[in-house]
């Protein structure tokens, strides 16, 4: 069939086939770890796909409108999806990996409520320029009324614009988006780590006594990954949506599925060099 | 008791570090015009509309302050480990990025204007000259801040990050708060001067930018001047907000309860802001009222 011939997909459309495959090929990479490196190794890939499905989903929570929210043309926040997943996840991730030494759980929490606080200040300091600098109350484009509190939205939007600012379904889903970002960029870190501590001193034929040497070398390594994983699971996201987002209420949320599958099997792949790099052969 | 005043002290000088730092950062991206108000800039000769507005979307803010951000720490790093003072390797990394800066600017603006030849906009070489400078002075002021916020974190509060991996990660965030602060008051309060206030800029009027001032052609220092007083210090207050009880969380609250006070507290300045945006919300629903009648504008 030529290109010519082809269907047009629709943007929402699921392809079980290729979604079937994603599913096949996340298994291969587990399999090629479970070989090189079962036990720790696999334990950890499995975790970096955890950490890198939560980001991929909670990116889609994040209302982002792209350059005609920088015009006041369509509601979220002026900026890339990517970026501001992004900006927030890592901030997340700083405060993560902070609190790395006091246990797997409390550092994802940490790490998820640092993603969700970031996301709300520059939530609430978006709708404050909105309101208080250029005099425009906050109206979706997408839905009728805000889903959360009721309020209607259609005689609240400007003539010839789809909608402006950060209703408060878009705030929410923000911070909602910030926190499952945050915590999966934390997850992903934490046992990269793990592993790094437990591996890298006898591949670098450093004693037992002195593994606290190879301390800032693991460290380093897994915050690069971390960062990394985060940037691709938040662009396989900002492809899905194509670009633009208002948040949960928005229709093109409903293809999260998709990006799921991507981002298991981006982040089995990558996860899988990740874990390469410290296995002997 | 004093390492704890000892990490307040710190976390409040990075606060305002991070504060000057959003506020340059908005700044500097307005006069260079990066982020995404620059469709417009690019898009408005295409619509006939020639102007003489700097025009160097190098890439999204924050990718371009993640680079910068990290070129900086990491040379200062550098610097640090040939045993040069904290202060001066900071210093020399900065200046040093700023330059790359200064060179993504300069091919930026001459590449995207040269893709505009078709449809008659010039490359202005004064234009080159005279804002080039600036966007570099205003670079430096927030790669700086931020670089140093980053060593205050690294080397007094002990976070286990270096240094190069810090100025990545807070760079990032610092584009993204910045641009998603600062980007509608420069999009549409200054590109759009023309239309009405208190209304998004309708579509149909998509590339026509205000290209005049008071005397001659607008030029983007005359933008960097206007959005600096709300767009700027919103962004900075944005920024410093968040660095600022990032770390105050932290610092007061991590030894409390195992690690979960700083949690608690982290969900309660969520919640707080929370309150605050709906009230935002409403009071605009209610001070500005609607554009048009319910009725008239479902159907």
């Amino acid at each position: 069939m030529s290109a010519v011939a082809a269907k047009p997909a629709a943007g929402g459309a699921m392809n079980p086939t290729a979604m079937g495959v994603g599913v096949v090929l996340t298994l291969i990479l587990l399999g090629i770890c479970w070989y090189v490196s079962p036990g720790l190794g696999l334990m950890t890939l499995i975790g970096v796909i955890i950490g890198g499905v939560l980001i991929g989903f909670g990116t889609h929570f994040v209302p982002v409108g792209g350059a005609p929210a920088a015009m006041g043309q369509a509601p979220g926040i002026a900026t890339g999806v990517a970026m501001l997943a992004a900006g927030a996840g890592l901030a997340g991730l700083f405060g993560g990996a902070w609190a790395a030494e006091q246990g797997l759980v409390v550092a994802v929490v940490t790490g998820g409520i640092g993603g969700g606080l970031m996301m709300a200040i520059t939530c609430m300091m978006v709708n404050f320029v909105y309101v208080f600098g250029m005099g425009i109350p906050s109206a979706s484009g997408k839905v009728a009324n805000d889903p959360i509190t009721g309020d209607s939205q259609a005689e609240y939007k400007s003539q010839g614009t789809e909608g402006h600012g950060l209703p408060f379904v878009s705030f929410v889903g923000g911070v909602i988006g910030g926190i499952l970002g945050g915590g999966g960029g934390t997850l992903i870190y934490i046992e990269l780590l793990s592993l790094y501590e437990e591996t890298l001193p006898s591949i670098m034929g450093v004693p037992a006594a002195q593994a606290a040497q190879v301390m800032p070398i693991a460290v380093s390594a897994a915050g690069i990954f971390a960062v990394g994983l985060f940037l691709v699971n938040a662009v396989l996201t900002a492809y899905n949506i194509t670009g633009t987002i208002e948040g949960p209420h928005d229709p093109k949320f409903k293809r999260w599925p998709r990006a799921i599958v991507a981002s298991a099997v981006a982040s089995a792949l990558c996860g899988l060099v990740a874990v390469l790099i410290v296995v002997p052969f | 008791m004093e390492p704890i005043v000892f990490g307040i002290g710190i976390t409040a000088l990075t606060g305002a570090l991070a504060t000057v730092a959003g506020s340059a950062e908005d700044t500097e991206s307005n006069i260079g015009s990066q982020g995404d108000p620059n469709s417009q800039v690019q898009l408005a000769p295409q619509m006939g509309f020639l102007h003489r507005i700097f025009n160097k979307a190098v890439a999204g803010e924050p990718p371009a302050y993640g680079l910068w951000c990290c070129l900086g720490a990491g040379l200062a790093w550098a610097f640090m480990a040939m045993q040069i003072n904290p202060v001066l390797a900071i210093v020399l990394g900065c200046v040093l990025a700023t330059f790359v800066q200064g060179v993504y600017a300069t091919t930026a603006y001459v590449g995207r204007t040269a893709s505009l030849a078709k449809f008659g906009q010039p490359v202005y070489v004064d234009v080159l000259k005279s804002m080039t400078s600036v966007t570099m002075a205003h670079a430096f002021i927030a790669i700086f801040c931020t670089v140093t916020l980053c060593h205050l974190i690294n080397a007094a509060l002990g976070h286990p990050f270096p240094l190069p991996l810090l100025g990545l990660i807070w760079g990032i965030a610092l584009g993204a708060a910045g641009s998603a602060t600062g980007n509608p008051y420069y999009g549409k309060e200054r590109q759009y001067q023309n239309q009405k206030f208190g209304a998004g800029v309708p579509i149909s009027a998509s590339g026509n930018i205000v290209r005049y001032a008071e005397a001659g052609e607008r030029n983007s220092i005359d933008n960097g001047f206007f959005t600096h007083k709300i767009g700027g210090s919103a962004s900075g207050i944005c920024f410093g907000l968040i660095v600022f009880l990032e770390l105050w969380r932290t610092v007061l609250f991590e030894q409390v309860s195992a690690g979960w006070g700083a949690i608690i507290v982290g969900i309660l300045m969520i919640l707080i802001f929370t309150v605050v945006d709906r009230y935002i919300e409403v009071w605009a629903r209610k001070n500005y009222g609607p554009y048009t009648e319910a009725k008239e504008a479902s159907s």
